[in-house]
């Protein structure tokens, strides 16, 4: 890698004030995306800024009807919640399917959500249930927060602090994964709740690994679930292959036909 | 590698004429476009900046113009070296002619990648390709409805010469900048 | 049997150092005064150098030389070179075109070195390297073997149809005259996937020169330190071999990707004279994927035939092997020699014809991979003996039986070459059998059926050739050099024993296997026995380790210069007590005189060798230590079945391997736990070349796979507890130990094994082949009838 400086920020307004103060700069919190992009000399940043020890960006609380999770907590942690494991089994499924167990103790839900990755785990389960990632200039709702292929809502300089998760009645995510990475090839989460907590319906898919502009909603599953929430009720429906990502691991009619698969899997484990 | 696109722009063609023939508008289209300059006639030098993810790279590229047929298309073909990143080279086929609803342009490139956004970066290679051409197009037509581009601003530092150059350009540097990424 | 000795399922000793941290790779060597070498290699496949512009990285911070192909021309230094001929059908030999050590005039794959930066640090010459320009005038790329013959852009103008040679083995109108009057003949169209061999250390080389001296020294991650002292010294750097020293010390696996000399390695020795510095390699895992010599790549095209009662009369089989840009040291031998002449398997089949065309590519050198040649092999008879049965309405296990070789047929010539020594083939493939319960398979079938699963078995009965050797045979196939092995046992004066072994662990824990061998054979503790390899200038020589033959032939050596050291103790006990040496016996660790209890600890003899006080100096020299060279008489024989049975889930093409048996025979052996160790890591090669494991090069020769992102490795979730069976078997009969090898079958049955299975699951839809890798799209597609389309 290029030489760069190194920044231990010992608050969220220290790591923006710092990286305002560098331009060029990266935040790094588990690394996992940008040290091996670092080591291919594939980005030269000037400064890089480790938020991933600040004490405000860590830890898992439950606050009324939501998870709040840290933007520096790793998968790990949020794997081995009890908090999570109890309101949300699916999030902390989700979790412990990420990468290995070395990935797990280091990468972050921060990180894996602003770098969103269109393979990433994560970003699935934020759209599939209706999350709102904050930060230290406002919020987003995760459908405005994803904007296409490794991009966000994110203004320069913006730093995510922590991601809400609304309580679903139930909630189910499956992954096929590509298998030497062990991304998604393509994974969906499926999540209901009665209250009306979401803002555009009763029930949401959510789907990654698969989009060529990232995660998104399916929305005709989703109107067949509020009816049926059963496997059987989404296992009709294709997903036109159209916008698919397309690649040596799964062309897009096959991506198409494992969105069904994985969302009836997802209802399953929703339902189970 | 193949690639194939269309897109039509929802304005007449004499619009779209009068607006591709204005090198500002062209040239702020092109997201991360640091410099473009003549060479020779038809021979031009340009260095786009790329960030997706992680990945920063800065493209020097060089693009030859053949075929030309106005108003209808032309070839082009050049190469663009992006450092310890690799390398592209490639050539396209961009047409353009009066359509319903507006004026259809259509590309068809050959891509070649090499070095390391080929070994490493296989996978995002057809996304990337349309990301950039709906960012193109995206801000394209924002610029001609007079507002500002919403990504990052661009420094634009040459004169830029006619709408099929400049597509052509992008069709080049869609096929040089698809690839990128992704390496963890 | 002792606790330590022949057949004691001893733990591997060396492993208490691996895990810890504390083995001595090469990368843990640092020298004064080192300097850092950073190969800028080619990013394109097939191109014309035009210029190489190296002056801005020349006066870059911290560089001390930067050099070109030209600079190696210069001073006179030989190209690398390939350590076997081949000779064509027609009697000209293989086209052998001159690989540079850095590219001149052409690049030939990505990857290929160009220039060598040569910095203080490694940054630096990272630095400066991205200051050399380089203009390349591309060609087109040779990617694709069968276009490769047909004419157009040549990888070498030595070869311009890009044909290396064209092999032929059996006989030709035998074969076809059996497959004329054949009752039935299975065809078969067969590719077996290039592999990367991904050994969890990537290769290093430092150089170093003694100016005083004139002397060199090469620390290298080898399988082999005397083959590359000989192939560099001789044939690339003109050092003779007194004056350099090979060193492999600890080495973090091969699989054969370290057997090779490489352009680096030569690289680094020749420029530490030039800048009269060490200089240090350090292969990084990106770099890895496009330099070390890659496995397999054979397209092959096979019909069997068979007789009326289903017995095999006829095999043939044409096949292309791909040898990539350059040849690697013993790449011509693989899909020959180690090909050809397995393919009779089990079976008694009187007409086999091969033929086998091997083609240049604008693709990294292809060589051997555990296995090499014998997996091919096995994979096109277990393949298309899987099919038959398919297609003759018969039980696939049934099949093989009734056309093994008998017991009472060996020694046993086949029609391609060999004479297999001895075997017994029904045991393991009833024990196999067992182990995969395959009386009750159809109840499980049907079990899954009800689950929406499919589930399907696959039987593979391999046979390999390990031990490679004679040197006489090797020879007369086209060798050029001799294939045995050294030994020296040296007893120091307390009777602690260094053995000084030409073979070389990197893995396969002869740290531990050897020293049980001496525990055995001279009744002393292994914890007294250390076990010497890797370096050129204390083994007196050796040809290395790969073709699963350290045991056979190296261990072979070790047992001659024990018997050497047993009969010299003989009589320095026969002079201690006084009797004739004819009636000294040696066993459990003591000397005695037949019939007396008069007896003499080996330990005691060992001193009095070295403290010859009272000593028949006059007829015996002091001291205890022999050296023994052995080269058998053929290769040895390993044999057994494996049995796979798979789950596949019809909704997205996913297998999983729900069962996995294996029973073979190795002959003797010497621990059982490691020789299962190496049948388990064998198989995970095996079903990971079966199922994920691709290298993949798009048109214009750009390496796809080039990172762990998308080559698939196996894991160990991947894989189901396997129930692994070593039989008592069959003896090797021409070596001491009676010992065959074990390392590579688990990679050579596996795969036929594993897709025999998919294919018996998938039936139902009428497929009959389905190609390596089985990956979850492939067979989703073949459920489904969906041909992927062209996408790139």
């Amino acid at each position: 890698m290029y030489n760069f400086d190194y920044v231990r920020p010992s608050s969220v307004s220290d790591a923006a004030q710092a990286l305002s103060n560098n331009t060029d700069a990266s935040l790094v919190a588990g690394g996992h995306t940008l040290i091996p992009t670092l080591k291919q000399r594939l980005a030269q940043p000037s400064a890089l800024i480790d938020i991933s020890q600040l004490a405000e960006l860590k830890g898992i609380r439950s606050d009324g009807g939501n998870i709040v999770i840290g933007a520096a907590t790793t998968h790990a942690e949020v794997a081995g919640s009890a908090d999570v494991k109890a309101a949300i089994p699916a999030l902390a499924e989700l979790a412990n399917g990420i990468g290995d167990r070395q990935v797990r103790h280091r990468g972050t839900i921060g990180g894996s959500v602003a770098n969103n990755d269109p393979s990433a785990d994560y970003p699935a389960a934020l759209l599939g249930l209706g999350a709102s990632v904050v930060t230290n200039r406002g919020r987003y709702d995760a459908d405005s927060f994803f904007t296409g292929l490794f991009s966000t809502a994110l203004h320069p300089g913006e730093i995510i602090t922590a991601v809400h998760f609304p309580i679903p009645d139930k909630a189910g995510y499956a992954k096929f994964e590509q298998r030497a990475s062990r991304y998604c090839l393509v994974s969906v989460f499926v999540a209901q709740k009665s209250g009306g907590i979401f803002s555009s319906g009763e029930t949401r898919v959510a789907v990654s690994g698969a989009g060529q502009n990232g995660v998104f909603r399916v929305a005709e599953m989703e109107q067949a679930l509020q009816g049926n929430f059963s496997p059987s009720g989404v296992s009709g429906i294709k997903v036109s292959s159209a916008n698919l990502m397309n690649d040596m691991h799964g062309a897009a009619d096959y991506r198409a036909a494992l969105i069904t698969a994985m969302a009836e899997r997802a209802v399953g484990a929703a339902s189970a | 590698m193949k690639l194939a696109g269309e897109k039509i722009l929802p304005l007449s063609q004499d619009k779209v004429w009068s607006a591709l023939n204005d090198p500002k508008i062209l040239q702020d289209s092109i997201p991360g476009c640091e410099s473009f300059e003549t060479v020779s006639e038809n021979n031009y030098r340009a260095v786009v900046a790329m960030k997706i993810g992680p990945v920063q790279a800065k493209f020097n590229g060089t693009v030859n113009i053949t075929d030309i047929d106005p108003p209808s298309g032309y070839t082009l073909s050049g190469q663009g070296t992006g450092g310890s990143a690799g390398s592209a080279k490639g050539s396209a086929v961009v047409r353009l002619e009066p359509a319903e609803g507006g004026t259809r342009l259509t590309w068809d490139a050959d891509a070649r990648i090499s070095g390391k956004l080929a070994q490493i970066g296989s996978r995002l290679v057809e996304s990337s390709a349309n990301m950039m051409a709906n960012q193109f197009f995206g801000r394209f037509e924002q610029l001609l409805a007079g507002e500002k581009p919403s990504d990052a601003p661009v420094i634009v530092s040459a004169f830029l010469p006619s709408w099929f150059r400049i597509a052509g350009l992008i069709s080049l540097l869609l096929v040089i900048l698809l690839i990128i990424f992704l390496m963890r | 049997m002792t606790a330590q000795g022949i057949g004691a399922a001893v733990k591997r000793r060396e492993d208490f150092r691996f895990i810890k941290g504390d083995g001595k790779y090469t990368d843990d060597i640092n020298l004064p005064n080192q300097t850092y070498c950073y190969f800028l290699r080619s990013p394109v496949a097939h191109a014309a150098i035009r210029n190489i512009d190296i002056s801005a990285a020349q006066s870059a911070p911290g560089v001390v030389a930067v050099f070109t192909g030209a600079d190696v021309d210069a001073s006179g230094a030989g190209g690398v070179p390939c350590g076997w001929l081949v000779t064509s059908r027609d009697g000209n030999p293989m086209k052998e075109p001159k690989h540079p050590i850095l590219a001149v005039g052409k690049v030939r794959h990505v990857g290929d070195p160009v220039v060598a930066v040569i910095a203080e640090t490694l940054e630096q010459a990272r630095n400066a390297s991205e200051l050399v320009q380089m203009d390349l005038d591309e060609l087109p790329a040779v990617v694709n073997m069968k276009s490769a013959l047909q004419g157009g852009s040549s990888v070498h103008e030595e070869a311009a149809d890009n044909l290396c040679f064209d092999w032929e083995l059996g006989d030709q109108a035998a074969t076809d005259a059996a497959l004329a009057g054949a009752a039935h003949v299975t065809k078969l169209d067969l590719v077996n996937n290039r592999l990367i061999p991904n050994a969890m250390e990537p290769r290093v080389a430092i150089g170093q020169y003694a100016p005083g001296t004139e002397d060199y020294t090469l620390y290298t991650t080898s399988q082999n330190p005397h083959v590359i002292r000989l192939l560099m010294g001789a044939f690339v750097l003109s050092i003779p071999e007194h004056k350099l020293r090979v060193y492999a010390p600890d080495v973090g696996g091969g699989f054969g990707s370290k057997i090779y000399h490489y352009a680096e390695e030569a690289l680094v020795t020749w420029a530490s004279k030039h800048i009269r510095r060490p200089v240090k390699w350090t292969s990084d895992r990106s770099e890895a994927f496009m330099s070390d010599a890659h496995g397999r790549d054979h397209l092959s095209h096979v019909e069997m035939a068979f007789d009326a009662d289903n017995r095999i009369i006829a095999l043939k089989c044409e096949t292309l092997a791909n040898m990539g840009a350059y040849l690697s040291t013993f790449a011509p031998c693989i899909p020959t020699w180690l090909h050809g002449t397995l393919l009779a398997g089990q079976y008694v089949t009187p007409a086999i014809y091969t033929n086998v065309k091997a083609v240049f590519t604008n693709t990294v050198p292809v060589d051997a991979y555990r296995g090499a040649g014998r997996p091919e092999a096995t994979y096109i008879l277990e393949r298309t003996i899987s099919k038959a049965a398919q297609e003759l309405g018969v039980d696939q296990a049934e099949l093989r039986r009734k056309n093994f070789i008998q017991p009472n047929q060996f020694p046993y010539q086949t029609p391609v070459a060999v004479v297999y020594d001895t075997g017994d083939y029904e045991p393991a493939l009833n024990k196999a059998m067992e182990l995969a319960d395959y009386a009750a398979f159809e109840q499980r079938r049907a079990e899954a059926k009800s689950r929406g699963k499919l589930r399907g078995i696959g039987v593979a009965s391999y046979i390999e050739a390990c031990g490679i050797a004679p040197s006489s045979l090797v020879g007369a196939l086209g060798a050029r050099a001799g294939l045995y092995e050294a030994a020296t046992v040296r007893v120091n004066p307390t009777g602690s024993v260094s053995v000084l072994t030409g073979s070389h662990s990197h893995g396969q824990g002869h740290e531990t296997t050897f020293a049980q061998v001496v525990a055995d054979k001279l009744g002393i503790d292994i914890g007294n026995v250390d076990i010497v390899h890797g370096d050129t200038d204390k083994i007196p020589f050796g040809m290395g380790t790969y073709g699963s033959r350290s045991i056979a032939v190296g261990g072979s050596a070790l047992v001659n210069a024990l018997d050497k050291v047993i009969e010299k103790g003989k009589k320095i006990a026969a002079h201690l007590l006084e009797a004739s040496a004819d009636d000294i016996e040696f066993a459990n660790g003591a000397y005695t005189v037949k019939g007396t209890d008069k007896s003499k600890a080996f330990g005691d003899i060992a001193l009095t060798a070295y403290v010859p006080h009272q000593y028949p100096i006059e007829t015996l020299e002091p001291g205890l230590e022999e050296t023994a060279f052995y080269d058998p008489k053929n290769f040895t024989y390993p044999a057994g079945t494996y049995i796979c049975e798979v789950e596949i889930d019809p909704q997205t093409g996913s297998t999983q391997i729900v069962s996995f048996s294996a029973a073979d025979d190795f002959g003797n052996v010497i621990n059982p736990m490691i020789v299962e160790g190496q049948v388990h890591g064998g198989v995970v090669q095996g079903v990971g070349q079966a199922l994920m494991e691709n290298a993949v090069y798009d048109d214009n020769g750009q390496l796809l796979t080039g990172s762990y992102m998308d080559y698939t490795m196996p894991r160990a979730d991947d894989v189901p507890s396997f129930k692994v069976a070593t039989l008592a078997g069959t003896p090797c009969t021409h070596n001491p130990l009676g010992v065959k090898g074990c390392g590579e079958a688990g990679a050579i049955g596996a795969p036929p094994a594993v897709i025999n299975a998919i294919v018996d699951a998938l039936k139902e839809y009428g497929i009959d082949h389905i190609d390596m890798p089985a990956t979850p799209e492939k067979i989703w597609r073949a459920i489904n009838a969906q041909p992927r389309m062209a996408a790139e």
